[in-house]
């Protein structure tokens, strides 16, 4: 090493990104129905049963929105604006036939998704399948994004959602595709060998989101959580690698972002593994 | 008319290498050469030009110029064995012991360097500093002064500048990195003094003047700590950088430190060991060369090239990959400088330099070695300190100054620290100058000599004290 550059590197390498654990504050739990009252109370203990994280805590306020309720989407905007819950829980088309086909989450969950800064728990359609099957408790929660490193708040919130002595796997796929167009673009650079850069780019872009993670096993078994954090970093193809390994850790709850500054999670990953992955609840934040 | 013009005046040799006659019409023309090439590397950056290069052109022009004016010895040469062989003129000229130590030295370094060693002791100060910008400038400070002193300037300037580049930016403290670079700038020229490889003109004239490794060290180590004491309070006090008083910004401070991790450049903790191992071993054996059996005949280069061979083993099947990361630049400037010279020599420009030296020499031992302390450091101020080292120490050997002399110091003391006074007046404050435009800081070629005067004028009168007091 003979650079300024080369020691720039080597130092900016060696700053890591510690995770910084907060506890997440659920006081106000609004769970958001089209049914009625006794089907909606029914839903509400189903989904109780399911988060025991919370369940177990008395100060949370759980409060069930029945369909008669709302009928407009500026309507259930109102509710949730006047009830200002820290967590909000839905399922896909309300007021709306359209659950039996997987092309969208529904206008309702289409629009607050996006407007409230509430997080939203999205469950399978009751009438889509058996939720019994479903909500069996949040055992084995998994925290998925394309860039993991220094996301606290995701990581934090799949903490709040995992049982105690629970898995929380940390998930983070490099979009193979995007990084094979760089590939190919470096390829035609003269100055630039492809293959040292192709070897030493993928070996950084996943050395970052593992020394993250580790930094997350650190704190929280300093922190006293009994957590088992499993790590997942690799690169592939979002969508159907990341089906692939919700399937093969039969993960309970999938936390994801919903919004991000340019609004393209929405558009991109997170509104398509919404869409794909209608048979586990969805936390998008 | 050419033939009256250069019978106006000739000189006699003066010193013992030259004992043929030169007009000095000649002389002075080889002066222009000298005064061209030094010119020419002074203004490097404006002429996009490589030192080699530039130097390259000066030694084929020279070359040329002395063989056509009958100037060189040219013809067969006997070796240490006893043979008479035939060498192209040039190949003597240079004094290969100084490549030498230059090639193995860089390839030790940068080999080393591979180790993560640097980088973690680097780290490890950074922390435990705990971020606070006071106890960082002194902990990078002292660190800059080691570095210059083992490895050497350029170097030091490069890790601890890049470091602090990293930190204070992590920090928030961005505010403050001109202060930093600025004062790791001058302090590399001060680390530089501490032994005899620290930099190219010790070598030069520590070679020239036969000083050893150890007495070096003896003689300079208590100017470098005085010297570095006062430079740090300066460059806390004029860039206003203070301890943190406020608890909460002291445990921000620590804690974004911390998020650094030491080990994360250490590809194996074998060749982590190896290679600290290897650069106490470097030292202890550069220090001793001069009384160790066999290995004191074999030199320092030799010394240099060893440990530079047995850390390469590590990299043995990349070792090319070491070989292209030489400063290429800078040995072909070298070996480029040392022809030049050398013709100078046979020209008589250094005894006509060397007739300017003597009325400064004459002023006595007070007056004389103070003054061509101030000489060499303002000369070196505005060129390249190593062919203003390699020719002074060319003139005082041809003078016949003795080993204990205080000139020697003079010219080592002046050379080293004159490259304090502007940003071309060292390698390793021109890297501090390209780190600061790096991060988009304003500072122009009057703007440092305006910031930097100061610490320079300080160092250089503590020096010629030094000196007198001490070495005189």
């Amino acid at each position: 090493m003979t650079n300024v550059d080369q020691f720039e590197s080597v130092f900016k390498s060696a700053t890591k990104i510690s995770f910084a654990y907060q506890d997440i504050e659920i006081r106000k739990v609004l769970l958001v129905t089209d049914l009625e009252e006794q089907p909606a109370q029914q839903l509400s203990d189903q989904v109780r049963s399911f988060l025991t994280v919370l369940a177990a805590d008395d100060s949370v306020n759980w409060r069930t929105v029945q369909g008669d309720e709302f009928q407009t989407v500026k309507e259930l905007l109102d509710l949730v604006e006047k009830e200002n819950p820290d967590l909000i829980c839905a399922y896909r088309h309300l007021h709306s036939q359209a659950w039996r086909w997987p092309y969208s989450l529904g206008e309702e969950l289409d629009v607050l998704t996006q407007i409230t800064s509430s997080p939203v728990l999205i469950l399978p359609h009751p009438k889509a399948q058996p939720l019994d099957e479903i909500l069996k408790g949040t055992g084995s929660v998994m925290a998925i994004t394309n860039h993991l490193t220094g996301d606290h708040r995701l990581v934090n919130f799949a903490v709040r959602f995992t049982e105690e002595r629970g898995t929380l796997s940390l998930t983070h796929i490099e979009d193979e595709k995007v990084f094979k167009s760089y590939i190919e673009v470096i390829s035609k650079i003269p100055s630039i060998t492809t293959e040292t850069a192709e070897e030493e780019i993928l070996k950084q872009l996943l050395k970052e989101p593992h020394d993250y993670i580790r930094s997350c096993s650190d704190t929280l078994r300093e922190e006293g959580l009994a957590l088992k954090v499993q790590e997942i970093v690799s690169l592939g193809h979002h969508i159907s690698d990341l089906t692939r390994l919700v399937e093969e850790h039969q993960v309970d709850l999938l936390v994801l972002h919903a919004k991000d500054e340019d609004q393209a999670a929405m558009h991109g990953l997170a509104y398509s593994l919404a869409v794909e992955l209608r048979r586990i609840p969805l936390l998008m934040l | 008319m050419m033939q009256t013009f250069l019978n106006t005046g000739l000189i006699t040799a003066q010193a013992t290498h030259a004992a043929e006659p030169v007009p000095l019409a000649v002389t002075v023309m080889f002066s222009l050469l000298l005064l061209g090439l030094i010119a020419a590397l002074a203004l490097e950056e404006q002429l996009h030009a490589k030192k080699s290069v530039i130097a390259g052109c000066f030694a084929f022009v020279s070359l040329f110029a002395a063989d056509a004016l009958d100037l060189l010895p040219i013809g067969s040469v006997t070796n240490v064995f006893g043979e008479v062989v035939e060498l192209p003129v040039y190949i003597p000229a240079i004094d290969w012991n100084v490549i030498a130590i230059i090639l193995g030295a860089s390839l030790f370094v940068d080999v080393t360097s591979r180790s993560g060693l640097f980088t973690w002791i680097a780290i490890r100060l950074t922390k435990i500093s705990a971020g606070d910008p006071r106890r960082l400038l002194f902990y990078y400070g002292v660190l800059t002064v080691l570095f210059s002193a083992v490895l050497n300037n350029v170097t030091a300037m490069i890790i601890v500048g890049s470091l602090t580049g990293v930190s204070l930016n992590k920090l928030g403290r961005r505010d403050k990195l001109l202060g930093f670079l600025l004062v790791e700038g001058l302090l590399t020229n001060i680390g530089g003094l501490l032994t005899l490889i620290s930099s190219v003109p010790n070598i030069i004239v520590g070679t020239a003047a036969d000083i050893s490794f150890i007495r070096f060290f003896l003689v300079t180590s208590p100017f470098v700590v005085i010297a570095t004491t006062i430079t740090l309070m300066m460059g806390a006090r004029l860039f206003a950088i203070h301890s943190l008083v406020d608890e909460e910004e002291r445990q921000e401070a620590a804690r974004l430190v911390a998020d650094f991790d030491e080990n994360d450049g250490i590809e194996s903790p074998f060749f982590f060991w190896f290679g600290a191992i290897m650069m106490v071993l470097f030292i202890l054996t550069i220090a001793t060369t001069s009384v160790l059996p066999y290995i004191s005949e074999l030199g320092m280069g030799y010394v240099a090239m060893a440990f530079g061979l047995i850390v390469l083993i590590r990299y043995k099947a990349v070792a090319d990959e070491f070989y292209k990361a030489l400063d290429w630049d800078l040995l072909g400037f070298f070996m480029a400088l040392f022809i030049v010279i050398d013709v100078m020599e046979h020209a008589h420009v250094l005894d006509l330099i060397g007739r300017g030296i003597v009325p400064i020499i004459e002023l006595g031992a007070t007056m004389g070695t103070g003054l061509m302390l101030v000489v060499s450091a303002v000369a070196s101020s505005v060129t390249d300190n190593i062919p203003l080292a390699a020719m002074l120490a060319k003139i005082l050997s041809g003078l016949g100054t003795s080993s204990d002399s205080s000139l020697w110091w003079a010219v080592i003391f002046g050379a080293n620290l004159g490259g304090n006074i502007t940003p071309i007046g060292s390698a390793s404050t021109l890297v501090a100058v390209t780190i600061i435009h790096r991060y988009k800081l304003p500072l122009s070629f009057a703007g440092f000599v305006k910031k930097a005067l100061p610490y320079a004028a300080i160092q250089i009168f503590l020096a010629v004290v030094y000196v007198l007091l001490f070495l005189g």
